[in-house]
Formats: C-alpha cells, structure tokens, sequence
C-alpha cells in the first residue's frame, strides 16, 4: 500500500527527459515561447526571493534579457541576486536535480508549491538551444565566486558540469560583490509586452514583495526599476503539523507505518496540530481503536475509522470530537500599509485601501486573504478594472477567468460602491485595479498549470467579504470627492465669477462696482472646510492644512477633529493651534468663534512618515450647523478607539491619562460664551 | 407683430438685464436673470395671433451655482460684445461670436450650442431679434424655384430683379440670412400654392420631373428643421401673396416637429412665432395612413423615434384631433418611412401618382 507516489515518481524519471518536457509542458508553464519565458523568469526570480528571506537579507534583483537570435527566438536571459550564495558543492543539486530541497515535505506558506524549480530552466535550455546554463555564486566571506556550466544529459537524465572554477566578482561599479547569484541562460523564448508578460510579472511581484528592489532591463535596453519601500523582511514562517481535518486516508497510512510511538494518543498529539491531550483520547474513543494501540500495528479499517473521527463522522459520547484550530503563524501575509506601499509605487493614483483579514481555516488548512484597491490616477476609466491574483506571494498570469479570486471579485455589485457592472455582474469597470493575495499553507489549484485557484466555498466568502469592505471604502472616497468637487465649485463661484459679474454688470451700467459681502454669504449660506495633506519634499513631512470659512451671517462654534496615522508611528509638529488628543489617531481643536465672513486656519505637520503613507485626513466636527467638508463625529466610533485603549493601557498608566478622558457627554457641544449683542445658534442673547 | 428695434433701443432694453443683476447685489443678494421657461409645458395658443407663444411660466437663473453664475457672465459680456458692434456698426455670426468669446476668460463659452442658446434668451428678454444685435445666424437658407419674382439687394447695395425660375440654375434661388424687406421685395408670382419640402433628393427629383411647372408651384427645399429666414420668407410669402403653403416632409416623429415649427411655431423661438410660423400651412405627407395606403418600404421605429412620438402626444401643439390619430397610428404601426422610399413604384409615381392624389384632396390639384 505504500509509496505509492515514489513509485510513481521514480518510474516517471525513467522516461527521457524531453519526452517528459514534451508531454508536460503545458503544467511546466513552457506551453508557449511567450510563457517559457516568464516561467524562466519565475523560477529564478522566486528562488532569489526565498533564499534572501531564509537568509534574512533585503533582495535586490536584477533581470535582464536579450534578444540573440530574432529570426529563431533565442534569448539571453540574466538574473541576478544578492542571496547568500550557493556553496560549491550544492550548485549542481538545486540546478540540475529534480525537487531538490525540503519545502514539498513541510506545511507552511512558500513560493516553491509552484512550478518545478530552476532544474526545469535547465533543461528546457538544454533542450531548445543546446546551451549549459551559466552559474556563478558567492558565499560572503569567500574571496571568490564559484563559476560553473550545468547542463543535462539527456541520454542519462543527469545533470553534467563543464567549466568549473573559481573567479573574482565584480559589481558594475568595480567594488567586488560580498554575496550572491548569477544565472545566465540562453533559451528558445519570445519576448512580449502588455498583461502577460516578464514585466508585468516583475511588477506584480514588486507589489508583493515591497522589501525587495527589482530592476529590469528588457530587450529594448529599457531599465524599468521598482524600488524597495521597506526595510522589513517578511515574516519568518514557522512549518506546523498537519491538522486533522486537512488529512487523506493515503497520507494518514503512510505517516502510522514510518511512525515509532507506542501509543496511538500520543502518536496523535505529536504528529498533529490542534489536538489536545482530551480530543487524542476522545479520537481513540470515536474511532473505536484502543488507546493503547501501536499506530505501526494499525489495519487498514482502524486506520479508516480514525479518518473518519478526525472528519467528524464518528462521534465520541454522541458528537464529533472538537479539535482546536492549526497555528496560523505559518502564514506570511503582506500586510495592509506595505501592500499598499507595493501598490503605490507601481500605480499612480487617488485612492487606496488595503484590509488584511484575520486568518482562517479551511479543511485543516490555515489560509489568509488580503486585498487592496486603487482608484483613480491616470487608469482607463472604460475597461474592465486590472486584477492582480497572488497565491502565497507569487503573480498568477494567466486563467483569470477561472480562478477563485476572480470570482469572488465578480460576486460583489460594485456598482453599490461606484464601479461600474453592467447587469451587477462579471468585472466590474472603472480606472481601478484589485490586488487579491490568498497565503495558505495549502494553496488549490484548478489545475496542474497552477495559475487558478480551485473553488472554496469558504476562502470565496473570506475574499467577498473584505471586497465589501474596501468597496465602503471607496464609496466613501467617491462621495466625499464628489462634495469636494461642489465645494471646489462653490469657490470659484464667490472667489471668480462673483466678482467678474460685479465688475462687468458696474462697467456696462457706468456705475460702481458693488460690495460683494452680502450676495457671499447669501449664496454660501453655510460653514465650509477645506483640507489639504500633501507631502512636503524638502521637509519629508506631510502637511496638513484644515481651513474654515464661515460664510454665515452669525458668529459659529466648533470642534474640529483630524485623524492622523498615530498608531503607524507618526509625530505631529507645528500644530500651533494647539488642541488635544481626543483619542488614538483622532486629534480635536476647540474653535470657539468663527465671525461672519472670516476663515481660520488650522495647520500642522506629521513626521515619520514616507511619501504616500498619508494622503487623506478625515474631517470631523461637533457643532449644530453642518461644515461641508467635514462629518459630523460619530461618537460612537470615539467610544470605541477609547475602550480599546483603555484595554491596552489598563494594566499600566491608567491615573495618568485621566483628564486627557474626558467623559464623552461632557464634550457634546462646546461652551461658548456668544460676543455681546449678537445672537448665536448655541447661546441665544448674551 | 415683433417689431426692430434702433440700436438705442437695443441698448436699453439689454440694460435692464444687467440692471436687474446689479441691483440684486446693491441689496447683497445673488444677481439673477428671469426669464420664460422655454419647454413644451409653457407655450400656449395666442387665439389672436394664431400661433403659439410662450406663456407666464418664469424661471430664474441666479448666482446660486456655478453654472448658472457663468451664464450670467456670460450674457453680460454678449451685452457689451453687442453694445460694441452697435457702436462700431458691424455684425457678427453667432459661430464668430463664439470664437470671439475664447477671450473672455471665465466668461467664454463651453460650446456653440451654449451662445446660440444665450443669444435667444436675450432676444427672449430684451424682445429684440437677434437682427438687432447684430447677430446674424450660421446655417444658410432655403433653396427655392418656380415662377416668382423678387427684389434683393446686393451687397453693393443696388436691387437686383431675379425670378426664381428663369433666372437661376438647377440649384435654385439661395434664401439670405436676412429676408426682411430692407434686404428682400417680394414682387410677383404666377403660382397657385408654394411646397416646402424635407430632403434635398426629393427636391431635385421634383424639378427634374418638372413638377413646378406642371402643377404650378413654388418648390422649397427646407433642408431639414427650417432655418428662421427659411420659415421667414414662408411667412411672407403666404401672407403677401395670400399662397396656400404645404408641407411635404419624412414619414417620422421628427418630421412631424418640422411641420408644427412652419405651422404653429417652435418651442425654442416661441418668443417670435407670430414672425416666423405660417399658420395655414398643411401636412401634406408622408403620413402613418400612408405608409398602409401605399405599402411604402419602411424601418421599425428607434426607442428614441417612441419617446418622441410620445412626447408629442402631450404637446399642446399637437393637441388636435387629426394629430393625435397619425400619431397613435404611427406608433401602433411602430413603423416610419421616407419620402423617397415612394420611388418603390419608379422614379415619376411621386409627381405622377402621390402628389397628384395628396393635393387633389386638398383641391390643389
């Protein structure tokens, strides 16, 4: 019964390698010259990445790509790393043997679940031009690189080397390199822009992977550079145990026959994650094995039975046996604020939102989702909004149609949220793009092809529902935009046609031009807020700048209230109106009387910060009348952000923060004493 | 009868519009302009002048958005682009009017359409014609042959004697912007009834078969919706002449605006119908029973053909009974067709057979 998958295996290898090519190439991603490219590319550009990430080592990738023989589609592909190296001894293993290393064995989130590795580079090479592929790497501390030619002997089906030696390395600017990878290849390949293409795959993966730099010279000579907007790694992911709702009755013989535990509880608990010492014993209980039972000695129904309780079609004491979820520290997720570092350095736009969901479980198998979206900037308004797929932080480039996260795209009405969908259905259009990035340990795919994750009743719901999320999000853009824009107009209604009309109408007429005062406020009749955050070059600061015009006739009163990024770190200075702090992030000036026709300023500027961190404050306001521009606070949301602090801080400071708190009911409205003779909303005669 | 105004006039009656904008914001409040509501639900029938004019229903467009406080920028700087050709004695085209606003900063305007619309609200206000401002329209006249006699004065100033038969090519007598009688006599005719017609192949397919001559008429090409000095010298003719006018348009909801613009006036010119609209003018075809009646070759009506029809229904100048039944008709065929899609029956069935029949029910024939 066992082996099953060696077996097979190890009889696939005796077929010839270009026959296994041959056959394969469509799931080898070597389907087209087109692809074969990118694939190339893939391989080497994912090795590159992984290897600077166990190494700890911030990536900077460069890839290059010539044209050598136009008529026959021959290419020169470079890809080089600043990696740890590959030791001398190790080169010819991970570049000419099939599923070298461990990752297939381990259960946690990794690139390498896609694809066949660099090996397969190789010999697609090999078999398309005849050319070795050239290796050279260096260890840091090492005087040397290592120089090798690997090729594959394709009688054999082993891997040959030719050159072997040892050489200075140096970098373009003549300092010698301290580590790293370089691997030329020549191989049979076309090299084509637009949605699929190396370029668009090297953009993606910059989005996902914003701690690494990326430069690309494609065959025109054209440098396309995306910079690293992080300094922090991704996190180290730890390999966990299987869970036993993720388990198939193949995998459960095989791991009872390698076992050595002598008994089947604790042979439960080791091997698994998520079962206690209670749910082993209740397991044995519902599957109707002894406790005590060897899990080498197991026959073929136990083994059944066992399934079958980890499933929970086998009750224990009349219900399924409860098992706690697996860790999901396996899982490596981008994050919110560097996905949207990612998307803001390869897409000009207005408007991002990014949401990183809490992660889940699905069959046994933690899995995470995270999206972002962009709006606005210089995107086509009439075509169907860009989607860019990610598993496990690897570009998926083709079969859009067919994957999980495409669908669960098309399952929202964007046009609730100000995207346009004809009939409600399909992908949505707009000058958009979605970012949908699923980390799981387990990554389905629809195929072997692997570019379409296979349907998952629950992943599809996790991804909806964030889509909803950042879809209010971007309602909530969009609506405020919109009020801008009818204040913008307003504006230049009283600041520039106002004043024109008076000044022709007087001329026509030969008569003086008339005070404007009046007609202003009449026509504005309202309280009105601008607000301006822009990044300040010279300073590197952001710059906020909240200006109130009282186009009323009476003297107002307010609160106004500024969110900040507090929480990501930010300082703020210059804030020369004062004011306090009202909670975390959310910043409250007193005004305490706004006379007819004049306008306050209220500026500061915020610290710490990197370009694009900041790029819209939320305005807020106590008072009776409206301030277009601003919302009215909603308290309960102050009320919230104020009980989480005190959940934080209460073990701590909690007497020193006392009067920063004031009671809520206590701020309501602010009290102002109205200037003598005149009436205001809030007083009355003084 | 609208009468022409001296440029003194003029001048005065443009500053009321602007007074009426600065007092407003003497006393502080928005300037505004008011004027007549210019949609299908203010005109009415004026019994004593026997077109339709615009009624009571006013509008006010004030300062309030930026959009209507542009228009108002606007008007005022047509008012002092006028006050200047008046001064200096010159004219513009509407379409130079136009270009000439790209000078005008906040105040240019944003399309053709905008100025031409602007320059009838004044005329609407000021009750001037567009004449009086010195504002001459874009779109040529109409074309017209047959036996009668005018008068027109070139521009060296000297009349000259044309009869729209003897003294002009297949082409036609070209109409002038301006037919008013400082520019146009009418002199003489030896024609029974005058037919405007839609489409200029009709128009040429009816002289090359000699219909003028036969059936003794004025035939005049409209070019599509009627230019004002096309449903001007209409006017004249019918009244100086005391000619039967009929109208031979398109089987369609559009056609059917046509007429009502020659017969009782159109919504956009309301304010001058009495000055342009012939009120016995006839329909004389392609109507809905038509297309049955002749079997003519016809396409199903657009979306956009039903609204209109549908919109005509409540048109209070289509309210009477003989249009409410072609229009009903039309739309329970949902079929429309052209006047040349009689040629089914050969190139003379319209002058041999369709006319003859159509006038001959009217006693023209």
């Amino acid at each position: 019964m066992t082996g099953i998958a060696e077996k097979l295996a190890s009889n696939q290898k005796q077929v010839a390698i270009s026959e296994f090519f041959e056959k394969n190439k469509h799931f080898l991603g070597f389907d087209s010259l087109a692809r074969s490219l990118i694939t190339a590319v893939k391989e080497a550009v994912d090795n590159a990445l992984d290897a600077c990430e166990e190494a700890r080592i911030l990536p900077t990738i460069s890839v290059a790509i010539e044209k050598l023989d136009v008529k026959k589609d021959i290419v020169k592909l470079i890809v080089e790393d600043n990696g740890p190296g590959i030791p001398q001894k190790s080169i010819e293993k991970v570049f000419g043997q099939l599923l070298f290393g461990s990752r297939f064995h381990a259960i946690r989130q990794s690139r390498g679940q896609q694809g066949i590795g660099i090996t397969g580079v190789v010999m697609y090479c090999q078999l398309t031009t005849g050319r070795t592929t050239h290796v050279r790497s260096k260890i840091a501390g090492e005087p040397t690189a290592a120089v090798v030619d690997i090729g594959l002997d394709t009688r054999k089906n082993k891997a040959t080397k030719a050159n072997q030696g040892r050489e200075m390395w140096y970098n373009a600017d003549g300092s010698s390199k301290e580590h790293g990878t370089e691997v030329t290849a020549q191989l049979k390949a076309k090299y084509q822009k637009g949605r699929q293409s190396v370029w668009q795959y090297l953009r993606m993966t910059s989005i996902v992977n914003p701690h690494a730099e990326i430069t690309f010279t494609d065959p025109d000579g054209e440098v396309h550079h995306w910079p690293r907007v992080t300094e922090r790694l991704p996190t180290k992911v730890e390999a966990i145990k299987p869970h036993p709702h993720g388990i198939e009755l193949g995998q459960l013989q095989r791991m009872t026959s390698e076992s050595t535990d002598s008994r089947l509880t604790v042979f439960l608990r080791m091997n698994f994650s998520g079962v206690s010492a209670r749910a082993s014993k209740e397991l044995c209980v519902a599957a109707d094995v002894d406790e005590k039972t060897k899990p080498k000695s197991m026959n073929a129904d136990q083994i059944r039975a066992l399934l079958e309780a980890f499933q929970g079609e086998r009750l224990a004491n009349g219900k399924p046996v409860k098992l706690l979820n697996p860790p999901t520290n396996c899982l490596s997720p981008i994050e919110e604020l560097l996905i949207k570092k990612g998307l803001s350095k390869t897409i000009d736009s207005r408007f991002i939102a990014t949401l990183t969901r809490a992660p889940e479980v699905t069959q046994g198998n933690p899995y995470q989702v995270e999206v972002g979206l962009i709006f606005g900037g210089n995107m086509p308004a009439d075509k169907p909004v860009e989607i860019l797929r990610f598993a496990n932080r690897v570009p998926l480039m083709y079969q859009q149609g067919g994957c999980l996260l495409t669908k669960a795209i098309e399952s929202v009405d964007w046009r609730q949220y100000g995207l346009d969908q004809p009939g409600a259905k399909g992908v949505p259009k707009g000058p958009a793009a979605i970012l949908i990035h699923l980390a799981s340990t387990n990554v389905q795919f629809t195929s072997e092809a692997k570019e379409a994750l296979a349907d998952n009743a629950e992943v599809i719901e996790e991804a909806r529902k964030a889509m909803l999320e950042m879809g209010r999000g971007l309602r909530k853009h969009l609506e405020k935009k919109k009020k801008m824009a009818k204040t913008k107009e307003k504006f230049e209604l009283i600041n520039d046609i106002l004043p024109a009309i008076a000044k022709k109408s007087a001329d026509i007429l030969g008569k003086p031009v008339p005070d404007l005062s009046g007609s202003i406020t009449q026509i504005m009749s309202a309280v009105i807020s601008e607000t301006e955050t822009v990044w300040n070059k010279e300073t590197k600061q952001t710059d906020v700048a909240i200006t109130l015009f009282n186009y009323t006739t009476r003297v107002r009163a307010y609160t106004i209230l500024a969110t900040w990024p507090e929480k990501s770190g930010a300082t703020m200075i210059n804030n020369d109106t004062g004011g306090r702090k009202e909670a975390t992030g959310v910043w409250a000036w007193k005004l305490e009387s706004l006379q007819p026709g004049e306008k306050t300023v209220i500026s500061y500027s915020l610290g710490d910060l990197e370009r694009g961190d900041w790029t819209e404050t939320d305005i807020f306001f106590r008072g009776s009348q409206d301030v277009i521009g601003a919302s009215k606070m909603d308290e309960k949301f102050l009320e919230e952000i104020r009980r989480l602090e005190r959940v934080l801080t209460d073990d701590s400071s909690e007497d020193e923060d006392e009067d920063e708190f004031e009671p809520i009911e206590s701020i309501g409205e602010p009290a102002v004493a109205p200037p003598n003779g005149q009436t205001t909303l809030f007083g009355g005669e003084a | 009868m609208t009468r022409r105004h001296t440029p003194e006039e003029t001048k005065a009656a443009m500053h009321v519009i602007v007074g009426e904008m600065y007092d407003r914001m003497v006393k502080g409040e928005p300037p505004t302009m008011t004027l007549p509501v210019r949609t299908k639900n203010n005109i009415g029938f004026d019994k004593k002048l026997g077109v339709y004019k615009y009624g009571k229903k006013q509008s006010i467009r004030d300062a309030t958005s930026l959009g209507s406080a542009k228009q108002l920028l606007r008007a005022l700087h047509v008012v002092e682009f006028i006050e200047e050709m008046l001064v200096a004695g010159k004219s513009s085209t509407l379409r130079e009017m136009y270009y000439i606003s790209e000078a005008w900063g906040l105040g240019k305007f944003g399309s053709q359409n905008e100025s031409n619309n602007l320059a009838e609200d004044l005329e609407i206000v000021t009750k001037c014609l567009r004449e009086d401002f010195k504002l001459r329209p874009e779109e040529d006249g109409a074309r017209m042959i047959g036996n009668l006699t005018l008068r027109e004065r070139n521009r060296r100033g000297e009349w000259m004697r044309i009869n729209a038969r003897d003294d002009v090519g297949d082409s036609g007598y070209g109409v002038p912007y301006n037919v008013e009688a400082e520019k146009i006599e009418l002199l003489e005719h030896d024609i029974d009834f005058i037919m405007a017609i839609e489409t200029g192949g009709m128009f040429d397919r009816l002289i090359e078969n000699g219909f003028d001559e036969q059936y003794r008429c004025g035939l005049l090409h409209l070019k599509g919706q009627p230019a004002r000095s096309t449903r001007r010298i209409m006017k004249r003719m019918s009244e100086e002449w005391d000619l039967p006018v009929v109208v031979f348009l398109d089987g369609d909801p559009w056609s059917f605006r046509i007429f009502a613009s020659i017969a009782y006036g159109a919504i956009k010119t309301a304010h001058i119908s009495e000055y342009l609209a012939t009120p016995s003018a006839t329909y004389l075809g392609i109507t809905a029973d038509d297309i049955v009646a002749y079997d003519l070759p016809n396409d199903d009506l657009s979306k956009k053909d039903i609204e209109a029809l549908k919109a005509e229904l409540t048109d209070p100048r289509f309210a009477d009974g003989w249009w409410q039944e072609q229009i009903n008709m039309m739309l329970e065929l949902g079929k429309k067709a052209e006047q040349q899609s009689l040629a089914k029956y050969g190139l003379d069935f319209v002058t041999e057979t369709y006319l003859p029949e159509k006038l001959s029910e009217l006693g023209l024939a």
